[in-house]
């Protein structure tokens, strides 16, 4: 049992298709929310999915540098200006629709 | 040989977690419990980068992730008040066309990553300290470093903390510059009215 399991190592590509699942399972939230807080938290798991994504590029493909996790640095502060920027425009829009649903968010549509 | 089992083990079971733990966030109808849901699935992906030998990498997780943006997706959930108010349950079309897009991605992108051979070189040894190398890397001038993304980072993290001050301000000065006299809705004056003022002077 111990054996078994000690030759299957998860290898790269066993990351890299959990990494397309959950990327997947973000993008399904994007497409089926209507609250864009939800959307948002969508968002946030695609954006973990690509970081996870460059550490397990760096952990098999070139472990003497840190350029992937440098990357995965870079992705997780972006990730927290967007949040940053997107609770600002959800706490106006409420302020000035009174709703976050993404649906009602059409005052660019013609309406007559 | 204990230890690659662990692992295997290991990484399985956070595998798991983290996949059941987003299909969660994305399919519970009540905001809150989406957040929570989000706040532990980020902390199993940073248990998952410490199983990628990125301990530091955890650590900012935990930090910005876990400390930070939930807590910020938490507060636009109360401001906005969408815990009050059931999500209401998305369309059979649209959870329909929810599930062909994204079934459909995960096909190909599964099938491209099981027929695709990567080059791998894991004789290299990794760095003795991770947070050491990751510090040099970001300071480094040379052809190998990162020093113009980690200024430029912190400008666009400037700009975002500027930007949602300007954006979420509640009564913006008239004489305010690069704003059009402010910016209220007319039927909804924010402004605390004089019987209001009294009474919290009273309290």
């Amino acid at each position: 049992m111990i054996e078994f399991l000690a030759n299957h190592t998860p290898t790269l590509t066993h990351w890299l298709v959990l990494c397309a699942l959950l990327f997947c399972i973000g993008l399904y939230g994007v497409l089926t929310r209507r609250n864009a807080i939800g959307i948002l938290m969508s968002i946030e798991i695609m954006l973990d999915a690509g970081a996870i994504n460059f550490v397990a590029f760096n952990y098999f493909n070139a472990r003497d540098t840190v350029d992937g996790q440098i990357m995965a640095i870079f992705i997780i502060a972006v990730a927290a200006a967007e949040a940053v920027i997107a609770m600002a425009i959800f706490v106006a829009l409420y302020r000035y629709r009174g709703t976050v649903d993404v649906n009602e968010m059409d005052s660019l549509r013609d309406e007559s | 040989m204990m230890t690659e089992a662990a692992q295997t083990v290991v990484f399985y079971i956070l595998a798991a977690s983290v996949l059941g733990l987003s299909i969660a966030v994305v399919r519970v109808r009540r905001l809150l419990r989406a957040a929570v849901a989000l706040m532990v699935m980020l902390t199993a992906s940073a248990a998952l980068y410490v199983l990628l030998g990125a301990e530091f990498l955890a650590g900012v997780q935990v930090l910005v992730y876990v400390g930070g943006i939930v807590v910020l997706i938490v507060f636009a959930i109360m401001l906005t008040r969408s815990s009050d108010l059931l999500e209401d349950v998305p369309s059979n079309l649209r959870r329909l066309m929810g599930v062909c897009v994204s079934s459909g991605f995960a096909l190909i992108a599964c099938g491209i990553v099981l027929t695709s051979h990567f080059p791998l070189s894991p004789s290299a040894v990794a760095p003795e300290d991770d947070s050491r190398a990751i510090g040099k890397a970001l300071l480094d001038y040379g052809p190998n470093g990162y020093v113009l993304p980690f200024e430029i980072i912190s400008l666009l993290l400037l700009a975002a903390a500027v930007g949602a001050i300007v954006i979420a301000r509640r009564t913006p000065p008239s004489a305010q510059p690069f704003t059009s006299g402010g910016d209220l809705p007319p039927e909804a004056p924010h402004v605390i009215s004089l019987s209001q003022r009294d009474k919290r002077q009273e309290r």
